[in-house]
């Protein structure tokens, strides 16, 4: 731990300011807090990020707690399943709730009005501590430790907070700044005011090439939008033959595509975030084409799904009995920043994630096989009571 | 401190004074970029401390005058080399306006369509209210923000003169545009590169009337030919001699290549897969530029996994083109370490095992 | 093998491939250089330009890679962006050159890597590799008569080419091998030793650079791999030169670095990689003479009557083995009992 605090210092003294990041913190929070909803200075590096509408994909994100914005992720999606699509719709639903103008490709209007219900930031604020109080004692020691994942990210370099996660921390400590992530839920649909706001751009053929046409429409409408306005581009399923004309999957158009979106968020004015999900399947990560698509994004995530049969591996992936069971592996191929410097330094790196959806949350954790099956008495004992205090005086 | 920490010890004999007219190969994947490299090349040629080690060119570089960097940039943006250089304490604004360095963009409007051009310019700095449509201007208020988050107290970076003015930097003085196909476009891409590098070489009233050396560093020209393709006109042959035409212009080059396994393993020999045409061109094209090599810096991940300690390897091996030069004085050798770059920018360089 | 059969072929074989690189008597046309990331062709090709100066033989560099000529180079042709006929008329404007120089009869033709100009988009249906190349080597010209030119091309492996437009049609580097009057093919001799080390013990022979299928890995090959000393920093040749007669001589040669001997040596450094010690270590002494039987103090042959009596002696439960009665032949009976870890695969009972 030793080594994550002598972090703080030196990242923050080299070319931004002698001050500590303590008391930078707070300065560039009220700068940017009231002026835009929805965006708050990493506190890695300060510069703004926007919540991907999941916590827990926020914590993964290379200690930003949150996509930093310009930045371009790609997730991929093993297999038929398409939870890959509920992050998309959770992202969509949180740039919704931020009120900030949400660009969906490909999709009709339909594909707005699926997305899930709000259930508010104090819900689930209140849910998550609920629940780390009542799993206090159920989670294996080694986790418990760590908070709810990716906390210690968050709490190690917010040393005022200090106390856990960090949208926690905010929502309670200072009620009156608005919240930075919100919980929904997949199964009632989203009613917000701003819903309205979504703007959709449709696949239609047209004498230009379809994915130019795309890209002129986007630029248009971020140009006609309000100044600070925080744009979300979301992408469903890219390439999906399904959706899109044969000809687009050819390198000369996806590549530059994918370029002129990266010049577009990169411009130093603009504070754009997308989102892309891509089916592994038709489009195997083994082909060049993938692979250029992968270092044209800031950060690239795998999904894999257990396959539906296999229960009881899936079963076994729990670390006890009281969770779900994991319902895929999460692969984290590049985050963004973080490898664009060259990669490194991170908590989260090599760690094995499992991914579990449940109607409320997307959850990330990470992945442990449990104690050989049947082998319950070793089980028991990680879960006994005197357990996690040996642990907190050995560490 | 910075500057102790910009450079290795490990790593100088490789980053400093490539050779004239050599060729560099910087591979990199996915998983482990080389942009820290090359910000390190940028520091070995242009930082302030002057570095104490004779390079792996010839010991006499050591005592030429300093090197000018054009740096032409594919995938990033101007923003992001300036940021990061200035981590290392390398003042690219300031060193563009001293004519020490060139920023040739060819991320923000390569693929713009003309129409495209004449949408807002994205320097709003420059055009403060100019006559564009009010839609176009619309960034100017946003943009305090970011630059404020990143760098609350810029005067503070330690450079003498950082006015404002310097903050609000002059940004990239060319931007590339790809139009048309074939050789012709690749040509015009060429033209617009060698006129920075000439603009750069003729500058500097004043000084020294000897030619200044010009090192170039192309960030992934591969996306070029990925992008671009057979349909186009373009293949490895195309691009490789597109490369050679900027060799020519300047003393020593460097280009950053992904060097991923589909993108390289794919289109081999020894491929099992049916290759697409992507992967053949990118192959003959990457394989094709590491033998023309004097040197390649391969990076790449830890074959173990990752680990929180250790973000890569980098293997520097002696290119194809290694030896042809007469009395090329061996004053490096060909190793692998590790490397460790910190959340602050800075880079551990160690053996295995250290 | 016989002692007077290897220096038959060693004598024989060193006189060919001195033959070879110096160009004497036009021996080998075309020679193809088959060379890798992991061994570049350039010490050979400087070995060529250096017999070639020593001989006084003009030498023609068609560069498709190379910025600056190699020292020894009398005639450097970029062909960076050239169109074949192009590159030919350049060529042609040498040639006379040439011959107009009397004193200069013989000539090297190098190019650098053959690989851009197969892989090239340019090309026009009309473009023949043979014809292309033969060019070269019979010049129309009517000075050319005079010149025996012999092309040396550069070819890299390890740069995937692309599918031909006919997909029944051959490709480029079978044309080529099959063009080439020699092909040389090249290896690093620490892998050589690398690879028969692993043979020696029955082991897969390791591979190097690209063909380890490593992601992030162009090249494998380090100065000083562990333990191992620079006396090993030769060139591997492994050649293959048809003859006119149609018979094809095969052969492993290694070329030590160019730092072992000095440019002007005319004696020759290439050597038989047979004859190399760290390939095939010298053989112990004793083992030298094949007929003699190693001594000892007992004695290991029978007489025959020894022999025959021996195969008369009938081995105790010999009946038990015909499979039949209460005991099932010889198989042993046996409880197990609490102290015996009984392991399965071991021994089957």
């Amino acid at each position: 731990m030793s080594f994550r605090k002598r972090n703080i210092g030196v990242s923050s003294g080299v070319d931004r300011t002698p001050v500590p990041n303590s008391s930078t913190q707070p300065q560039t929070a009220t700068q940017s807090a009231p002026s835009t909803p929805g965006v708050r200075p990493s506190p890695d590096d300060g510069r703004p990020t926007t919540s991907t509408g999941s916590p827990s994909l926020d914590n993964l994100l290379a200690g930003h707690g949150g996509m930093p914005i310009g930045k371009l992720l790609l997730l991929e999606e093993n297999g038929t399943t398409d939870f890959a699509g509920a992050l998309l719709r959770y992202y969509a639903a949180e740039g919704v709730v931020q009120d900030q103008k949400v660009h969906v490709i490909g999709m009709p209007e339909q594909w707005g009005r699926s997305l899930p219900g709000l259930i508010g930031p104090a819900e689930s604020a209140d849910e998550k501590s609920d629940r780390r109080k009542s799993e206090r004692m159920k989670i294996a020691w080694r986790y418990e430790r760590l908070g709810e994942f990716g906390a210690g990210v968050a709490g190690a370099r917010a040393p005022a907070g200090g106390t856990g996660d960090q949208v926690s921390s905010t929502d309670s400590s200072q009620p009156t700044q608005p919240a930075f992530c919100h919980a929904f839920d997949l199964t009632k649909r989203l009613t917000h005011p701003s819903i309205g706001n979504m703007s959709y751009i449709p696949i239609r053929p047209s004498n230009e090439p379809l994915l130019v046409s795309i890209q002129k429409k986007l630029e248009a409408a971020i140009a006609s939008s309000p100044p600070n306005t925080v744009h979300r581009i979301v992408i469903p399923s890219f390439l999906n033959p399904t959706l899109y004309p044969p000809e687009v999957s050819q390198p000369e158009n996806v590549l530059p595509f994918l370029h002129s979106l990266r010049a577009l968020m990169s411009r130093p004015a603009s504070r754009i975030t997308a989102m892309i999900t891509l089916p592994l399947s038709l489009f195997p990560r083994s082909s060049g084409l993938v692979r250029w698509m992968e270092i044209l994004s800031d950060g690239v995530i795998e999904l894999c799904p257990f396959p539906h049969s296999a229960d009881a591996l899936s079963t076994s992936g729990a670390a006890t009995s009281h969770e779900e069971p994991p319902q895929g592996m999460l692969k984290t191929h590049r985050l963004p920043v973080l490898h664009e410097r060259g990669g490194g330094s991170d908590q989260n790196i090599g760690q094995d994630w499992a991914f579990t959806l449940s109607r409320r949350k997307f959850e990330i954790k990470p992945f442990s096989l449990p104690p050989a099956e049947g082998d319950q008495e070793a089980q028991d004992n990680a879960r006994s009571d005197k357990m996690p205090k040996k642990a907190d005086l050995e560490f | 401190m910075p500057s102790q920490l910009a450079l290795p010890h490990l790593l100088t004999p490789y980053v400093v004074s490539p050779p004239k007219s050599s060729l560099t190969v910087v591979s990199s994947v996915l998983g482990a970029t080389g942009n820290w490299l090359v910000l390190r090349f940028l520091y070995a040629a242009l930082g302030n401390s002057p570095v104490s080690h004779p390079g792996y060119g010839d010991p006499e570089f050591e005592t030429r005058k300093k090197r000018r960097v054009v740096l032409v940039s594919f995938l990033r943006g101007w923003e992001f080399w300036r940021s990061e250089a200035k981590r290392l304490g390398l003042d690219l604004a300031r060193l563009t306006e001293k004519r020490q360095f060139a920023f040739v963009d060819g991320l923000s409007e390569l693929f713009s369509a003309p129409s495209a051009s004449s949408q807002p310019a994205p320097k709003p700095q420059h055009y403060p209210g100019a006559g564009i449509a009010p839609r176009a201007t619309l960034p100017i208020r946003s943009q305090p923000v970011p630059t404020l988050l990143r760098q609350p107290l810029p005067a503070s970076s330690g450079s003498d003169g950082a006015s404002p003015q310097t903050v609000r930097e002059p940004g990239p003085t060319k931007r590339l545009h790809f139009a048309g196909s074939g050789l012709a476009a690749l040509d015009t891409i060429e033209k617009e590169i060698t006129m920075v590098i000439d603009e750069l070489k003729t500058s500097g009233p004043g000084e020294d009337e000897d030619e200044p050396e010009i090192l170039l560093v192309i960030d992934q020209p591969d996306f070029l030919l990925a992008a671009t393709g057979l349909s186009k006109g373009i293949g490895a042959t195309e691009m490789g001699e597109w490369v050679m035409g900027l060799q020519q212009a300047v003393s020593a080059t460097i280009a950053m290549i992904s060097a991923d396994s589909p993108l390289i393993h794919n289109g081999s020999t020894f491929a099992h897969q049916a290759a697409t045409p992507l992967d053949t061109e990118h192959a003959a094209f990457a394989v094709g530029l590491a033998h023309r090599a004097e040197m390649i810096m391969q990076l790449r991940n830890l074959e173990t996994g990752a680990a929180r300690d250790v973000s890569g390897v980098l293997r520097v091996s002696k290119g194809g083109a290694w030896g042809q030069r007469e009395g090329a004085a061996e004053n490096w050798e060909e190793k692998e370490v590790l490397y460790f770059v910190q959340r602050d920018g800075s880079v551990n360089v160690f053996g295995r095992g250290e | 093998m016989a002692p007077s059969n290897i220096s038959h072929r060693q004598t024989h074989n060193l006189l060919l491939i001195s033959k070879l690189l110096s160009l004497r008597d036009t021996a080998s046309p075309l020679t193809l250089l088959l060379d890798s990331l992991e061994q570049p062709a350039t010490p050979l090709i400087k070995e060529y330009i250096r017999r070639a100066r020593l001989s006084k033989v003009h030498v023609t560099l068609i560069a498709f890679e190379t910025l600056k000529p190699f020292d020894g180079v009398d005639a450097f042709i970029p062909a960076r962006r050239k169109s074949p006929s192009e590159m030919l008329k350049e060529v042609g404007a040498v040639d006379s050159s040439v011959a107009s120089n009397s004193s200069n009869r013989r000539r090297l033709i190098l190019i650098d890597s053959i690989n851009p100009l197969l892989h090239s988009t340019r090309l026009d249906k009309s473009f023949h590799l043979s014809t292309f190349l033969s060019s070269f080597i019979v010049p129309s010209g009517p000075a050319a008569s005079k010149i025996d030119s012999s092309l040396v091309i550069t070819f890299h492996q390890d740069v995937p080419g692309r599918p031909a437009q006919s997909p029944y049609a051959p490709q480029p580097l079978t044309i080529l091998t099959y063009l080439a009057t020699t092909v040389i093919k090249l290896h690093s001799f620490s892998h050589i030793l690398a690879q028969k080390a692993a043979r020696d013990r029955s082991l897969v022979p390791p591979v190097f650079g690209l063909a380890e299928e490593q992601d992030g890995v162009l090249l494998g090959r380090l100065d000083k791999p562990i333990g191992k000393d620079s006396a090993e920093g030769g060139v591997v040749l492994e050649m293959e030169y048809r003859r006119k007669s149609g018979r094809g001589v095969l052969e492993w040669y290694l070329l030590p670095p160019a730092s072992r001997y000095p440019a002007t040596q005319v004696k020759e450094v290439v050597t038989l990689l047979d004859d190399h010690p760290l390939y095939r270590p010298p053989e112990e002494v004793g083992f030298a003479d094949g007929e003699e039987e190693p001594e000892s103090t007992f004695e290991l042959r029978l007489t025959e009557r020894q022999r025959r009596d021996r195969e008369g002696v009938v081995l105790p439960y010999f009946d038990a083995q015909q499979g039949s009665g209460p005991g099932e032949g010889g198989r042993i009976l046996y409880d197990m009992g609490e102290e015996d870890d009984f392991d399965e695969e071991e021994d089957e009972i």
